[in-house]
């Protein structure tokens, strides 16, 4: 307290004497502040409305943020075209796998583990090949990839399930 | 072919198909014919979970805050998803266990049985916080026509495989008289109530669930009975991998990837799956009709839920290799993959209700308004 009055003397153009009721204390309550309750007294989900989050990365993944790190020239991943059987084209390079890529282009693909064992995201590979960055769980047909799990090898072409 | 629980004859594993060759001996996981079934187990154990990690508090203040046609529709999804998880935590067990001859496959089928009984405790659970009395509303499964009618489709295929299995491991193949009764026991039939069985246990755990889920979802969504939400969703994840475990097999049977018999049967039970699924998604349009029968609630009504039974049925159906049954058509629901979605998914009991857990937290937005009356 007595440091905080010395700081008070010390403000230029202010007496210590004047109005008393501006003075407070660093870690007391505030004449102005209400009483408040530990427990709501009503349940909180009336107050508003809160929805399920689906916590999608929030940066693109195609297109990733600057990193600090020293750019190595010719050391970007290669940029392979994924093309749709109903003529929509997508390009895969940064993203970790091919759904979140198909994702961050606006292509809507059905999904719901995202890690390999609903089988959701199953979609038939037309032309290439892909390689799979965890083993995937859900059944999938010889012609068949999960695109939560793979990236593709070089250029492919799919055909989308749903 | 008597059940025995120790198989003393010497064999070769790999040479086993999954269902009727030899019976199961020492229970060992070295040498596995289908790596699958180790895989969904050891997912499976890594998504344990109590229902009791979740708080209940504020769902019952939800439940008597509901409209009376609201708390039917809620009450009656929790007691058909009481009697589904009900009959899965012990079918799979009495009907697959004692005709699998996989030490793998076997431990898998426990695994998800058990699985099940989480499922059911936590229905219990979940009761126990919105109504004082917890045997109303269980008692009433038995009781009420709407749901026994649904239990005898849940259960035909299970019971008609269990009885003749029995006869099977008592008498063996052959023409019996039991009680005066002509039984006719073949490898054929036993095959084929088996592949019909798992049709219908994928029907039940690919549509019927996810229609439930749907509907718990939905009070979700408007911020009511979040805490049951969050459970349903942590079932949700588990029964995601028990229909996964299910394609597995109805697959590797269909491709004959191990019984060349089986892949037949499976070929000519291909007009009875699609009959069988046609008749669950008939079933749970009746099922919608009874829950939106005093009023629909915000968000979902009987003409959104038959539409969402279509939807999946097509998806699951195809996901067997059949051609859809109805007219294709995009999600009705699009929200419930945020619920579907285990990333979402979290059991630290502290943050499983997230109002509590902000309950005292300190606002730390500061705005330069916010020192508008300060002067020095």
């Amino acid at each position: 307290m007595k440091a905080l009055n010395k700081r008070r003397e010390e403000l230029p153009g202010q007496s210590a004497s004047s109005n008393d009721n501006d003075w407070f204390e660093l870690d007391g309550r505030s004449n102005d502040q209400p009483d408040f309750d530990l427990e709501p007294s009503s349940a909180e989900s009336a107050d508003e409305q809160r929805q399920a989050e689906l916590y999608l990365p929030e940066n693109d993944p195609e297109h990733p943020e600057p990193t600090p790190q020293l750019e190595l020239d010719g050391m970007a991943p290669a940029i392979y075209s994924v093309m749709l059987s109903d003529g929509r084209e997508a390009r895969f390079q940064y993203a970790n796998n091919l759904l979140e890529s198909l994702e961050a282009q606006n292509i809507d693909v059905h999904f719901q583990c995202r890690e390999g064992y609903c089988g959701s995201c199953r979609a038939r590979l037309l032309s290439g090949e892909v390689h799979y960055t965890s083993e995937p769980m859900a059944w999938i047909n010889d012609d068949e990839v999960l695109l939560c799990c793979c990236i593709p090898r070089g250029p492919i072409q799919l055909e989308l399930l749903n | 072919m008597p059940y025995t629980t120790f198989n003393r004859n010497e064999f070769d594993t790999f040479a086993q198909p999954m269902f009727f060759g030899e019976q199961v001996n020492v229970a060992r996981y070295d040498q596995q014919k289908h790596k699958i079934f180790e895989n969904l187990i050891e997912k499976q154990l890594s998504f344990f979970w109590r229902p009791e990690e979740v708080d209940l508090t504020n769902d019952r203040k939800d439940f008597l805050d509901l409209p009376e046609h609201e708390q039917h529709i809620f009450v009656s999804n929790l007691k058909y998803q009481t009697l589904l998880d009900s009959v899965q935590g012990r079918s799979p067990n009495v009907a697959f266990l004692p005709v699998v001859s996989l030490p793998e496959l076997e431990t898998w089928i426990e695994t998800w049985s058990f699985s099940e009984t989480i499922h059911s405790r936590s229905y219990t659970h979940i009761v126990r916080n919105i109504v004082p009395n917890p045997a109303v509303i269980f008692d009433d499964i038995t009781r009420n026509e709407h749901i026994t009618r649904r239990a005898v489709s849940v259960t035909q295929y299970y019971d008609a495989f269990i009885e003749l299995s029995c006869w099977y491991q008592q008498l063996g193949e052959g023409t019996h008289t039991i009680n005066g009764e002509v039984v006719e026991v073949t490898m054929h039939e036993l095959k084929r109530r088996l592949y019909l069985t798992l049709v219908s246990v994928n029907v039940l755990e690919a549509i019927r669930f996810y229609v439930s889920f749907a509907c718990s979802f939905a009070f979700a969504e408007r911020a009511k009975m979040e805490g049951n939400a969050k459970i349903i969703k942590l079932i949700a994840r588990d029964e995601a991998l028990h229909l996964t475990g299910t394609q597995h097999m109805l697959q590797i049977i269909a491709r004959g990837k191990d019984d060349a018999e089986f892949a037949d049967i499976a070929e000519e039970c291909k007009a009875d799956v699609v009959r069988i699924f046609k008749e669950a998604a008939q079933q749970e349009k009746d099922w919608a009709e009874y829950l939106f029968k005093d009023g629909s609630m915000i968000g979902l009504n009987k003409d959104i839920l038959c539409q969402y039974v279509e939807y999946i049925t097509n998806q699951r159906i195809a996901a067997l290799g059949f051609d859809r049954i109805f007219e294709a058509r995009s999600n009705p629901l699009p929200w419930i993959n945020s619920w579907l979605n285990s990333d979402n998914v979290q059991v630290a009991p502290q943050e499983s209700e997230i109002s509590s857990y902000l309950v005292g937290a300190i606002d730390s937005e500061v705005d330069t308004s916010d020192f508008g009356d300060f002067d020095l």
